[in-house]
């Protein structure tokens, strides 16, 4: 082995990966030349530096802090109003718009009790460095919407998110009607009634509108903030303790959570993040960890549950299954809306003028033109639903702080004779300006 | 492949600042060990790189080279660090108690500019000495969790520790200065 062959292999035979006879044949050259020695002892000491910098740093685990106090400074800078603009300045979508306002949720408005402070102190302490955690909660939510989407009128159903923390995150939640992965590649949702998916390449840290429970799952973060907010501010939290059927004693800490929506906003208490609620956290209290959360939605007779997250699994074993997705092989593939000739005119209708095309052609079962508006494929229980329809009335379009989309009111009369009334979504694409149905079928 | 810095930052100007959460999972071990280089307390550092990364997500507006993230979150850090050391300083004055302070770091001062000269490197090049390092991954784990042979690994670290003396040689650095007397 002469000079250059033994210094490409130099750092191979210091991690010691370099085959059998290479390694002797670099070793005695070693051994004879002074210069590779050098060369190999400053590579060395390169490479203890570095080891030891790393060492420094082994324990280090900020993410869930980082992430907490980002929400925390989001909503101490701003008014929640002002900071919505800023997100709608950015392009955010109603659901991650919901995703900042949970950033008021954590909102208190006098001053915290101490006891609570250190229990939920002692929680988020108990929650730090992760692996993994696997949320079982019920939530009063239509099956196959939005993840979002809360309805004091609803059944509870069955949501789920697990989720590995590290280097390369992965996660999946769940409900009835709709899950999506993230493999640390690649981001999917899937649709089941609908038989459609929708792939983003790329790994997100919370997309499709499950942001709220990410930032549940960041256990550290999100008690951490409440603290910060309940000292900076003051707080509503309240501390209580029962004792279970184990004789194990538990604390329970009570706050009042803003969304900093106006009364009377389209979007106020349609969605976890967007709603006024009262948020009840239990604990054990000699681990500290968190094992339960209560949120009730205050109502004008009652407060009503709407969200009962009742299972919290730390460092879980998570088969890596769990982050694959199977999909039926005739799914429809929710695309990107691709440039074309017609976008400008398109692009330059009103919301209304969108949302009365895209009836019209529903109601002469044009499905190509009605495609140019819909995201989604155009099944047989759509056409089903809206074919043939007759619109009754057209409203003026309204909006709401916590979206980007336009609403616009509507009255149809479908094909059975029914008469619907509600308000159609429609938001503007990035991409071409084009409106698509957003909701409000 | 994990998505570039470029693609981390554009994601979260574009709407998902959850995606900031990568870049915190990819940078907080360098940028804690930048930093408890310079602070010499663990507890500090940590706190200076929470703060860190605070003021990076919300500048990431103004960051004109996304590509750049590493160098400019260290840029950020070492303006930490100085407030900090300020804020030290006069707490020296006024409290006793400072010289006792935790200097279990005190060792690594030497090596304030080893991040600044990673930071420096081409951005596969930061990521495998990231990988190698600071997430304590054998040459083989790095080469799994990239989909790449060992022997790419091993070449690329080469390239990168290459690199990385060049960058050390041109700062105040002793390896530096050892290593420019032994060179032929």
């Amino acid at each position: 082995m002469n000079c250059l062959e033994c210094q490409e292999n130099l750092v191979a035979y210091l991690e010691g990966v370099l085959e059998e006879q290479a390694s002797v044949g670099c070793r005695e050259h070693l051994d004879a030349c002074p210069a590779c020695r050098q060369e190999r002892d400053a590579l060395a000491r390169l490479q203890q530096r570095l080891t030891t910098r790393g060492q420094v740093a082994a324990e280090v685990s900020l993410v869930g802090r980082v992430m907490g106090r980002i929400r925390d400074t989001q909503s101490e800078s701003h008014t929640t109003m002002q900071t919505i603009k800023t997100l709608l300045r950015w392009g955010l979508g109603c659901g991650a718009a919901a995703g900042l306002v949970l950033a008021a949720v954590l909102l208190f408005s006098t001053k915290g009790e101490a006891l609570a402070s250190e229990m939920m102190t002692k929680g988020a302490q108990a929650a730090r460095r992760l692996t993994g955690v696997h949320l079982v909660c019920r939530v009063r939510t239509a099956p196959a919407d939005n993840f979002a989407h809360i309805d004091p009128k609803m059944d509870f159903v069955p949501v789920e998110l697990w989720k590995e923390f590290g280097a390369l995150p992965k996660w999946r939640v769940e409900k009835p009607g709709r899950v999506a992965v993230m493999d640390g590649q690649s981001t999917l949702l899937y649709l089941r009634a609908a038989n459609a998916a929708l792939k983003v390449p790329k790994p997100s840290g919370a997309a499709f509108d499950t942001s709220w429970l990410h930032e549940l799952a960041d256990i550290d973060g999100t008690l951490s903030a409440e603290v910060r907010l309940a000292q900076s501010k003051g707080s509503t939290l309240e501390l209580r303790r029962e004792t279970d059927a184990s004789g194990a004693t538990k604390a329970i800490v009570t706050l009042e959570a803003k969304s900093g929506l106006p009364d009377g906003d389209y979007l106020k208490n349609a969605f976890f993040n967007t709603a006024d609620t009262r948020r009840v956290y239990r604990f054990d209290e000699q681990t500290g960890r968190l094992e339960a959360l209560q949120v009730f939605l205050h109502a004008p007779a009652r407060d009503v549950l709407v969200v009962e997250v009742d299972r919290i699994e730390y460092n879980p074993s998570l088969d890596a299954g769990l982050f694959q997705l199977a999909l039926p092989q005739n799914v429809g593939w929710i695309e990107e809306p691709k440039a074309a000739p017609d976008d400008p005119q398109y692009a330059a209708m009103t919301a209304e003028q969108a949302a009365r095309a895209f009836f019209e052609a529903c109601g002469r079962e044009d499905w190509g033109e009605v495609a140019k508006f819909w995201p989604l494929p155009v099944d047989d229980q759509f056409k089903g639903f809206l074919g043939g329809l007759k619109v009754l009335k057209l409203g003026d379009s309204f909006t709401s702080a916590a979206s980007n989309a336009r609403f616009v009111p509507y009255e149809l009369q479908l094909k059975g004779g029914t008469v619907k009334t509600h308000n159609l979504a429609l938001k503007r694409t990035g991409q071409t300006g084009r409106w698509v149905v957003d909701g409000g079928l | 492949m994990d998505a570039t810095d470029q693609e981390c930052v554009e994601r979260c100007r574009n709407g998902e600042p959850d995606d900031f959460r990568f870049l915190v999972e990819r940078y907080q071990k360098p940028l804690f060990a930048y930093l408890a280089g310079r602070l010499r307390d663990r507890s500090l550092a940590e706190e200076a790189t929470q703060e860190s990364f605070v003021r990076a997500f919300f500048a990431l507006r103004r960051l004109q080279k996304p590509g750049s993230f590493h160098a400019w979150l260290l840029g950020i850090g070492g303006r930490v660090a100085h407030e900090f050391q300020r804020r030290a300083s006069r707490q020296v004055a006024t409290d006793p108690a400072w010289e006792f302070a935790d200097h279990e770091v005190a060792a690594d001062r030497e090596d304030d500019h080893l991040e600044e000269a990673i930071a420096a490197l081409p951005e596969s090049y930061q990521q495998m000495i990231l990988l190698r390092f600071y997430d304590e991954l054998s040459c083989q784990q790095v080469a799994d969790r990239l989909n790449l042979p060992l022997g790419t690994v091993t070449k690329t670290l080469s390239r990168a520790y290459a690199e990385l003396r060049q960058h050390l040689r041109s700062s105040v650095d002793p390896e530096a200065a050892v290593h420019s007397e032994i060179k032929p």
